[in-house]
């Protein structure tokens, strides 16, 4: 009894301790990733198909759009900036993070899909374009130029050009078959528990955007690491990585199976498809067989640079006077 | 203050926790003689693993071993990722050859990369379930492993990417994963070579980590 008396007062003053500190929360936006255009209203942003998107534009709004369509599907558009030079060139340049990515709002899982993803693109060309006259071109990079592709496949009429950077596949068999050889990584590497080890740390909820983003984010440090056979030659710079979208799209993938070459016989339009050097999980052989569901390719070869070929000093001045001279072509 | 939240939040986890990753330990064969276990074991544990361990038997009238134990995971910088756990075995009953244990350990582990270098104080709970014989035993276990509450550090590359990020302890619990499997083990003379794997899935039940499962071979010296 005596035992007790004394535990109670003991333990009310460990509570006290625990509490009378303010330690940070890990669900807090803002804590371990940047908060989204939805809790920051000071971020540029755009509503278009009933969500908000983190969204800048460069350039003369009348000239011909280039809409910049990043990677992932989760990744941000930070690590494309380098496209900013086509305004000086005429072009009138379109970013934004796509939904659920970056420092765009984030949605339930289960309202993602492949169609949703199209009509936001639909809408911030809407949202965008001056006229109906007004050329509009896609440059899309890896899971952007999937997109790219998809809407192409759908609405041909639309697209006056595209530009894809390394796409994994415009069928899910070529992508999960991309998706293997990328993550052909030792076992005993460092690289592996880079991504396996956090796992004890940090859970997250379905709906708790701010930990699943975090715990997405430290594993992009394998973009840049040299066991990677990607081929990059470093980290990317990004906002906030998107956890939620890049498993509901994966999924879907998988569960659907989806085949977006089934229309594009019908787009005549030329295609610049570039691919990189340094990526050993794509080469020539590669490329030529995805850019060939196009009828019409220029097919180059961005010396001196991985998958992320856009965001580096080597990859972009080799990679920017031939799309420049590309759009110019078809201007 | 912080520190003195820590080691409460320590001291805490050992009173409640314990580990399907850590030794296994064949009752039968474990003479009360035996008061030093000394364990080596590897396998796949959120990466591959390979650790270390040492029990000692207490003599009390229900078998009770405390132990302490270290893995890492593999890589080039064998430092920089690490678990430390500390706590007890306990059989709680045994009926023939059933036998029904617990296992309760707090945890104290690291995790770094380019962007981050997390330290975290947890706890891990198992009970374990088989059928012992002198030579051989199987058993089935299930468990929780928590992480309490983690220190977060960022990198200069991680800053540049989100300079307003905030360093420090974070709570509430950062996370959690439940795990269920098998071990089974063989025993001779005063050893013991066991084997363990199993499922991992998080806490809410509806996720799991990217490698979900883990895989542990071991084996145990006991000596007087």
């Amino acid at each position: 009894m005596k035992k007790a008396k004394l535990c109670i007062p003991l333990l009310i003053c460990l509570i006290s301790l625990w509490s009378c500190t303010k330690e940070n929360r890990i669900t807090e936006e803002g804590n371990l990733v940047p908060k989204t255009v939805e809790q920051d209203p000071t971020l540029p942003s755009i509503s278009v198909n009933g969500s908000i998107f983190h969204a800048e534009t460069f350039g003369n709004p009348d000239s011909a759009m280039i809409i910049v369509l990043h990677g992932g599907p989760g990744s941000d558009y930070r690590y494309l900036l380098n496209c900013k030079a086509f305004a000086s060139q005429g072009y009138y340049v379109v970013f934004y993070d796509q939904r659920g990515s970056g420092l765009s709002k984030r949605h339930p899982k289960s309202s993602y899909s492949i169609q949703v993803m199209l009509d936001d693109l639909n809408g911030v060309i809407a949202h965008y374009r001056k006229s109906p006259a007004q050329k509009v071109f896609l440059l899309g990079h890896s899971w952007g130029a999937i997109l790219a592709t998809a809407f192409i496949d759908k609405y041909p009429a639309v697209i006056s050009g595209a530009i894809l950077g390394e796409p994994g596949g415009f069928t899910w068999s070529d992508i999960e078959g991309y998706v293997t050889r990328s993550r052909d990584i030792k076992i005993t590497s460092e690289l592996v528990n880079d991504f396996l080890y956090s796992d004890q740390f940090i859970t997250g909820k379905r709906d708790e955007h701010a930990i699943l983003d975090y715990k997405y984010a430290l594993l992009s440090v394998a973009d840049g690491d040299k066991d990677n056979p990607v081929g990059n030659e470093g980290a990317l710079p990004f906002w906030r990585s998107g956890a939620v979208v890049n498993q509901a799209l994966f999924e879907l993938g998988d569960e659907e199976k989806p085949n977006w070459t089934t229309h594009l016989n019908q787009y005549h339009t030329k295609v610049l498809f570039v691919y990189s050097e340094r990526n050993k999980a794509y080469g020539q052989a590669y490329a030529q067989k995805v850019s060939s569901a196009y009828p019409n390719v220029q097919l180059f070869k961005v010396n001196g640079t991985g998958h992320d070929m856009i965001s580096f000093p080597t990859g972009w001045s080799n990679f920017y006077p031939v799309a420049l001279t590309y759009l110019n072509s078809l201007k | 203050m912080k520190r003195i939240k820590i080691y409460i939040a320590f001291a805490l986890s050992l009173s409640i926790s314990a580990n399907a990753f850590s030794q296994s330990i064949n009752w039968k064969s474990l003479d009360k003689e035996q008061k030093h276990i000394i364990n080596i074991n590897a396998g796949a544990e959120y990466g591959l693993t390979a650790g270390a361990g040492y029990g000692y038997q207490l003599k009390s009238k229900m078998p009770i071993v405390l132990n302490v134990e270290h893995s890492f995971p593999a890589g080039k910088r064998l430092m920089d990722d690490f678990k430390t756990k500390i706590g007890g075995y306990i059989r709680l009953y045994e009926i023939n050859n059933f036998q029904f244990s617990a296992k309760i350990q707090g945890v104290f582990r690291r995790y770094e990369n380019s962007f981050a270098s997390l330290l975290n104080f947890g706890s891990d709970m198992t009970g374990i379930a088989g059928y012992y014989k002198p030579k051989w035993f199987i058993a089935g276990e299930a468990g929780f492993d928590k992480a309490i509450v983690t220190h977060f550090k960022h990198t200069a590359a991680y800053k540049q990417n989100f300079p307003s990020v905030k360093d420090g302890w974070y709570e509430p619990s950062t996370g959690g994963n439940f795990y269920y499997g098998l071990q089974t083990g063989f025993s001779f003379r005063q050893n013991d070579i066991y084997l363990k794997a199993g499922k991992l899935v998080s806490q809410d039940f509806s996720t799991t980590p990217l490698f979900p499962f883990y895989l542990q071979i071991g084996y145990n010296i006991r000596l007087k």
